[in-house]
C-alpha cells in the first residue's frame, strides 16, 4: 500500500537544482522581507508615538489593523496585480512578493513592539528624564532596546509564521520552494513524496532560522540571561 | 483634619530677586518655591507650598504616606508639573519651556526608591550614557568621570556587570554614581533606602553622608532619622499636601511643635 | 440580495458584491469547522500533554510539534493533492481543506491551552492532591476554571488566524471567498480590475476578523486589570 518513490525526485538533477534554487529564493525573499519589514515597522511604531500628530498615528493604526485582519494572499494579489495597474507601472513578481512580505511583516512587527514599549515601567522613563535625556534619546536609548528584548521571542515566532506562509508567493509566479515543488510534482506525478520533501525542507529552514535567532539573541541582548 | 495645617510656613526664607540673572544664579537660593499648588484631577496633592533651600543646605523631608513628599520633590525637576505658583531651581524658573527644564535637569540629580537603573546597560554604561548625550562628553572623558564616581561609591570593580547582577544596595549606589556623573549642583532623593534589605541600608546611607560632606545641596525624602540627625541642616514635616513644620534636626526631634508631628514621630521613633 | 444592492451600487457591482458575500459563507463554514474540530482535537491533545502517563505525553508532544512545524500550505497540498495521487483516491476539496485546517488549528490551540494550564500555579495541583482529588478532578474543578480565563483572549485571537488561514484553501479549489474573488478579478471585465476586487475581498475578510481581534484585545485588557 505504501509505495514511496522518493527516488523519482532525486533521479533528475534538474529537479534537485530547482528545489535548491527554490530554497534560496524563499530564504532570500523572506529574510529581506523580514529586515525591510522591521525598518518599516519601526517607522510605524514611531508614527504612533505620543508626540506624533493624531492623523499620522491614526493612519499607522489603521494600516496595522488592516494588514493584521486580512489574509496575506489577498494582500499579495493586490500588490502583485492591483497596484501595478493602478499606478501604471510594472515590476517583477519577486518585487511584488518582497513588497507584500515587507508590508505584512511591518504591521505585525509594529504591533508586537508597541505592546513591548507600553510594558516598559515608567520609572525607566523618569530616570532617563531626570538624567536630562531628550524624549528622542529616551525612546532610542532606553525604551526601544528593552522593548525589543522583551518581545524578541514573539517577534521571531511571528517571523517564522510569516515564513511558513511565503509558499503563497509561488501563486504569483515567484520561483520559490513551493513553486519548485509544484514544478517537480507536475512532471513526476509524485505529489505526496514531493510535498513531504518540501515540508522537510521548510522545517529545516525554520530550524536554521531559529538557530540564527538564538545566536542573535545572545549577542544582541546580553543582559537577558542574567535576570 | 486639615485645620491646623493652615499655618503656612512664613519663615525667614525669602526669594531673593535680582535683576542681574548671573548674580542670582551664583548668590540666589538653590531652590525656591512660592505658593505652589498641584492637583491630580480634583484632588489637591500640594497646597500652597513655600520653600527655599540655599546652596550647600541639606534638607530632609518626612511625613506620613500619601502626604505629597514624592510629588513635591518630583516637581523640582519637572517629573511632575505644578499648576499654581512658581518653582525656581538654580535661578531657572520651571515652565513649559523644555529648554529650561533641560537646563534644570542638567543641574539636578535624582535618586529613586526603586533604583531605576537601566537593566540593558552595564554599570559603566549606565553612568556614561547621560554624560555622552546631555553633556556631549567624549567617551574617554565620560568613562573617566564615571569611574571616579563609581570609586567614590566604592564599586568600581562592578563596572562591567549588569544591574540585574547586583544587590539592591549596590544598585542604589550605582544609581547615585549615575546621577553624580552629570556633576549636579542639587541632588534629590526619594526614599533611597526604603526598598532595601536592612543590612544594605547603611552602605547607601554612608555614601550619602559622604556626599553631604562634599557640600552638595541635598533634598532627601527619608524616614531614616539617624541620617537626618547626622547630616540635615533642616527637617521638614509634611502632611496632607502641606509643610506643617520645619526646624533644625535637634529641635525638630526633641521639641516638635505640632500635634501631627508629635504623633508622626511617636510612630516612627 | 443583489436586488437590494442594485439601487446603490448599480447592477454590475451589486452582482459582484452578491457573489462575494455569497461565497463568504463557505469561508465561514470552513472556519467554524476548523475551529470546532481543531478545538476538540486540540483539547484532547492538551489533556494528553499534561496527563500523568509518560508515553501519552510524548505522543501529544510529537503531534503538537509536527502540526505546528508543517506549514498550512503544505498540509493543504499533502492532503488535497498528495494523498489523492498517492492512494489513488479522490478527496473532495472541502474535505481536504477541513482536515488540513483542523489539524493546523488543533496543534496551535493545544499549545495555547497547555500554556494556560501550566501558568496556573503548581500549588493548585499540590493542594488538590493533598485533598485526595484525582488527576481528572483537579483538572476539571480546580485548574481548568482558572486556565480558561487566561486562555480565552488568545483563543479568540487565534480565530482570526484560522479565518485568514482558510483563504489558502482556494489553492486546492475550495470555493470560498478568496477563490471567487480571484475568479472575478481575473475575469477581465470592465470594473472588475484586481485593484477594485481585492480591496473588496479584503474588506469582507476584515469585517470577519476585526471584531474578533477587538474582542480578544478587550478580553485581554479586562484580564490585565482584574489580575492587578
Ligand atoms: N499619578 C497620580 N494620580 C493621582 N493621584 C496621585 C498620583 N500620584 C500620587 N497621587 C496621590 O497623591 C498623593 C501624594 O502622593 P505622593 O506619592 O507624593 O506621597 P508620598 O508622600 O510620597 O507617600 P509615600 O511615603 O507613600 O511615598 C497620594 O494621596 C497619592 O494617592
Ligand atoms: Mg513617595
Amino acid at each position: 500500500m505504501f509505495d514511496f518513490r522518493f527516488y523519482e525526485i532525486w533521479r533528475e538533477p534538474e529537479y534537485i537544482d530547482r528545489l535548491l534554487h527554490g530554497c534560496l529564493v524563499s530564504i532570500e525573499l523572506s529574510t529581506a522581507g523580514g529586515i525591510l519589514g522591521m525598518i518599516l515597522g519601526l517607522v510605524l511604531v514611531s508614527a504612533q508615538g505620543k508626540s506624533s500628530p493624531k492623523l499620522l498615528s491614526g493612519f499607522a493604526q489603521g494600516y496595522i489593523e488592516t494588514v493584521r485582519n486580512t489574509p496575506f494572499i489577498v494582500q499579495l494579489f493586490f500588490v502583485a496585480f492591483g497596484l501595478p495597474q493602478l499606478l501604471h507601472y510594472r515590476w517583477s513578481f519577486e518585487a511584488s512578493a518582497l513588497l507584500a512580505m515587507t508590508l505584512n511583516f511591518s504591521a505585525y512587527f509594529a504591533e508586537v513592539v508597541r505592546a513591548g514599549i507600553s510594558s516598559i515601567p515608567t520609572g525607566q522613563i523618569e530616570a532617563a528624564g531626570s538624567l536630562c535625556l531628550t524624549k528622542r534619546q529616551i525612546f532610542l536609548d532606553i525604551v526601544l532596546p528593552q522593548a525589543l528584548c522583551n518581545v524578541y521571542p514573539s517577534l521571531t515566532s511571528q517571523f517564522v509564521f510569516l515564513f511558513l506562509t511565503t509558499g503563497l508567493i509561488s501563486e504569483i509566479g515567484v520561483e520559490d520552494l513551493t513553486w519548485a515543488g509544484r514544478f517537480v510534482a507536475d512532471r513526476n506525478f509524485r505529489d505526496f513524496e514531493v510535498f513531504i520533501v518540501l515540508t522537510v525542507l521548510y522545517v529545516a529552514i525554520v530550524f536554521g532560522y531559529k538557530a540564527i535567532f538564538n545566536a542573535l539573541n545572545r549577542y544582541a541582548f546580553p543582559w537577558r540571561s542574567i535576570r | 483634619m486639615f485645620w491646623f495645617c493652615r499655618t503656612a510656613v512664613k519663615g525667614p526664607y525669602r526669594v531673593q530677586k535680582g535683576n542681574d540673572m548671573s548674580e542670582t544664579v551664583a548668590a540666589g537660593p538653590a531652590v525656591s518655591i512660592r505658593s505652589m499648588s498641584k492637583w491630580y484631577g480634583d484632588f489637591q496633592v500640594l497646597k500652597n507650598i513655600n520653600l527655599t533651600v540655599k546652596f550647600g543646605e541639606r534638607v530632609v523631608i518626612c511625613g506620613p504616606s500619601g502626604s505629597g513628599k514624592s510629588t513635591l520633590i518630583r516637581c523640582l525637576n519637572r517629573l511632575e508639573v505644578h499648576q499654581d505658583g512658581d518653582i525656581v531651581v538654580n535661578g531657572v524658573e520651571l515652565t513649559m519651556d523644555m529648554k529650561k527644564v533641560e537646563a534644570v535637569r542638567r543641574e539636578v540629580g535624582m535618586v529613586f526608591q526603586s533604583f531605576n537603573l537601566f537593566p540593558h546597560l552595564t554599570v559603566l554604561q549606565n553612568c556614561v550614557l547621560a554624560q555622552r548625550r546631555a553633556l556631549k562628553r567624549s567617551k574617554q572623558e565620560a568613562t573617566e568621570v564615571a569611574m571616579r564616581f563609581l570609586t567614590q561609591v566604592r564599586i568600581p570593580e562592578q563596572r562591567d556587570k549588569f544591574p540585574g547582577q547586583l544587590s539592591g544596595g549596590q544598585q542604589q549606589r550605582v544609581a547615585i554614581a549615575r546621577a553624580l556623573c552629570l556633576e549636579p549642583k542639587i541632588m534629590l532623593f526619594d526614599e533611597p533606602t526604603s526598598a532595601l534589605d536592612p543590612e544594605m541600608v547603611n552602605e547607601v546611607l554612608d555614601t550619602m553622608v559622604g556626599m553631604a560632606k562634599t557640600g552638595m545641596t541635598m533634598l532627601c525624602v527619608t524616614h531614616e532619622m539617624g541620617f537626618a540627625r547626622q547630616v540635615a541642616d533642616r527637617v521638614i514635616f509634611m502632611d496632607a499636601g502641606q509643610i506643617v513644620e520645619q526646624n533644625d534636626p535637634e529641635s525638630f526631634f526633641t521639641n516638635p511643635q505640632h500635634e501631627r508631628t508629635k504623633a508622626f514621630l511617636g510612630q516612627i521613633l | 440580495m443583489s436586488a437590494l444592492l442594485e439601487p446603490v451600487f448599480g447592477p454590475f457591482y451589486s452582482n459582484v458584491i452578491g457573489t462575494l458575500v455569497n461565497a463568504t459563507q463557505w469561508t465561514i463554514y470552513l472556519s467554524l469547522t476548523a475551529f470546532i474540530g481543531g478545538g476538540l482535537i486540540g483539547l484532547l491533545f492538551t489533556i494528553l500533554k499534561i496527563s500523568p502517563i509518560g508515553w501519552l505525553r510524548k505522543v501529544a508532544t510529537g503531534y503538537i510539534w509536527l502540526f505546528q512545524a508543517i506549514p498550512l500550505l503544505m498540509l493543504l497540498f499533502l492532503i488535497g493533492l498528495g494523498i489523492p495521487s498517492f492512494f489513488h483516491i479522490s478527496v473532495a476539496p472541502w474535505v481536504a481543506a477541513s482536515v488540513s485546517l483542523t489539524l493546523f488549528t488543533s496543534a496551535y490551540m493545544s499549545e495555547v491551552w497547555r500554556g494556560a494550564l501550566e501558568s496556573v500555579a503548581k500549588g493548585q495541583w499540590e493542594g488538590g492532591r493533598a485533598l485526595g482529588l484525582t488527576f481528572g478532578e483537579i483538572l476539571w474543578f480546580i485548574v481548568s476554571p482558572q486556565a480558561l480565563r487566561i486562555a480565552t483572549p488568545p483563543t479568540v485571537g487565534f480565530m482570526v488566524q484560522v479565518i485568514k488561514g482558510t483563504s489558502m484553501a482556494y489553492i486546492i479549489d475550495y470555493n470560498d471567498l478568496m477563490r471567487w474573488g480571484k475568479k472575478i478579478a481575473n475575469s477581465q471585465l470592465d470594473g472588475a480590475e484586481p485593484y477594485i476586487i481585492y480591496p473588496m475581498v479584503a474588506l469582507i475578510y476584515f469585517c470577519l476578523c476585526f471584531p474578533l481581534s477587538k474582542w480578544s484585545k478587550s478580553l485581554e485588557k479586562k484580564m490585565a486589570t482584574r489580575s492587578r
